[in-house]
């Protein structure tokens, strides 16, 4: 579904991440773990087309989109939902989810996707006249998750969702996650936390300072010497 | 108290123009954090085409709306896309700069072609006059104040229940999370400072019956423009129309009771008072 090919990116001329590559099949639930720093936040914001790719190409169901802006990325299902929530503050729970929804692709089931959303996440049911500003910050981890298929997620980006919740948030959240790509969805997972992603991912890539280090199924990338040491920056 | 009925009622109804003047400038501040200083040079720009309409065709201003709003509209667009777009992540000494320049562009422009003799635009409801018990309303004036109402509250109306007012109001409260929902915030500062200029259109018609235009008229018009956004709080929509009226008001208790040039001081003396003495967060 989604094929990336030595991929360079960063700020200024400066790469953060430099030569990656991956691959996500449909269906799958991928981790993508690494330190602080280590450019995975780069990766999918290059991925969103939020930041250009210097060099390499973003191949989504065998179409290069790597030129695409992100507006035509999310038309396509590249659905990012970003760190620390970003929720749009002063708009209600409603609102927030009828904007995902706006794009052009997504539109036309926006009533059904909204049901579909609810039924899913019924904690944001009882909040649809709130301002998103002033839920929790698990409810805006739900609130930008549910926005993300609102919009139509086929690929569906959670940038660090388990950032700064209370561990039975953290639960509820991954157990949305597992929810959703039993369901079918394609999931990229980016995480700080080794042990949840680990047990959640069939398979994980591990990036430090910029390059992928380890790749392969959940269980070699967590007794590969290398993992621990893109960590600890040993 | 005749005088004072008679200062407010002035001031509400000037004052709501000025409210309209605002809400461009707040809207565009709000989605693209640019302030631009040509502001009053469009109203300018919009009192002219007016002028030119009526020496053409003897069209009415209000009639030249038809044609004003789309041209100004399309102007704006323009204006942002070719010259601020390309400069608007830079310094914001760089916008006020170009927009500063701007100012200079048009005001000469309108000197070149229309001459700096004051000039006057005629309309058929002018001279006419509303009288409530002591207080005599001019009735353009009257029609300046229910028409930038009845806009602000269109507007209010667009941003609260449409897409459109939707995605003006997410790059306004997050850019970034915005482009992340398929939103084109590039399209989206185009469109607001589009609309942003188009009102000025209305406005420079509603304004101009009975008022003696000149080119060099825009600073005053962007400096007003600039207390009223800056006394509703930038991005603040009811905050900006009701500092209209208060800036209006302040206007017409200044030409009413205090002599010549104090008058005048009265709007900017009383801006100072209440910047200085509005409850601040702490």
């Amino acid at each position: 579904m989604l094929e990336v090919r030595n991929l360079t990116a960063g700020y200024g001329g400066v790469p953060a991440i430099e030569g990656v590559s991956l691959r996500l099949d449909k269906g799958e639930i991928v981790g993508l773990l690494g330190a602080n720093n280590a450019g995975k936040t780069t990766l999918i914001n290059c991925l969103s087309g939020i930041v250009p790719a210097m060099s390499g190409a973003i191949l989504f169901e065998g179409e290069d989109v790597t030129k695409l802006a992100p507006k035509h990325r999310v038309e396509r299902g590249i659905i990012q939902v970003p760190e620390g929530r970003l929720v749009f503050p002063e708009m209600s729970v409603r609102e927030n989810l009828l904007l995902a929804g706006f794009n052009r692709r997504a539109r036309p089931h926006r009533k059904a996707e909204l049901e579909r959303v609810l039924a899913l996440l019924p904690r944001l049911a009882e909040r649809m006249g709130q301002m998103a500003g002033t839920l929790s910050g698990g409810e805006q981890q739900m609130l930008a998750i549910g926005r993300g298929l609102m919009a139509g997620a086929r690929l569906l980006m959670l940038d660090e969702p388990s950032l700064g919740l209370a561990p039975r948030f953290v639960q509820y959240i991954f157990e949305i996650v597992d929810k959703l790509n039993a369901e079918g969805l394609t999931i990229l997972l980016v995480e700080q936390n080794l042990a949840l992603t680990l047990r959640h991912t069939r398979r994980c890539y591990v990036l430090e300072r910029g390059k992928l280090v380890v790749e392969g199924p959940a269980d070699v990338v967590k007794a590969d010497p290398r993992t621990r040491s893109a960590y600890l920056g040993l | 108290m005749e005088e004072l009925l008679q200062a407010l009622t002035q001031g509400v109804l000037i004052g709501s123009t000025y409210g309209l003047l605002a809400l461009g400038m707040g809207l565009t501040y709000g989605v693209s954090g640019i302030v631009n200083f040509s502001h009053g040079d469009f109203v300018s720009l919009g009192m002219f085409m007016c002028l030119a309409l009526y020496s053409a065709f003897a069209l009415d201003p209000y009639l030249s709306i038809l044609i004003t709003l789309p041209a100004l509209t399309l102007i704006g667009a323009i204006t942002y896309k070719l010259l601020i777009q390309p400069i608007a992540n830079s310094h914001l000494l760089m916008i006020i700069q170009l927009t500063l320049g701007l100012t200079l562009v048009l005001q000469n422009g309108l000197l070149m072609i229309f001459g700096g003799q004051p000039a006057r635009t005629p309309s058929v409801v002018e001279s006419k006059l509303i009288i409530v018990g002591d207080v005599v309303m001019r009735l353009p004036h009257l029609i300046a104040c229910v028409v930038s109402f009845v806009l602000a509250g269109l507007l209010f109306v667009m941003l609260r229940s449409t897409d459109t007012g939707r995605s003006i109001r997410a790059v306004h409260q997050n850019a970034r999370a915005a482009a992340l929902m398929g939103i084109d915030v590039a399209r989206v500062q185009i469109l607001t400072f589009a609309i942003g200029i188009g009102l000025l259109a209305v406005a420079a018609a509603l304004l101009i019956p009975g008022t003696p235009i000149h080119p060099s008229q825009g600073l005053r018009y962007t400096v007003i423009t600039l207390l009223v956004v800056v006394l509703g709080g930038m991005t603040n929509f009811a905050g900006i129309m009701a500092s209209g009226l208060v800036i209006g008001i302040a206007e017409a208790m200044g030409t009413i009771y205090l002599p010549n040039v104090l008058g005048l001081l009265l709007p900017y003396l009383i801006f100072v008072a209440i910047m200085l003495l509005r409850p601040q967060r702490r």
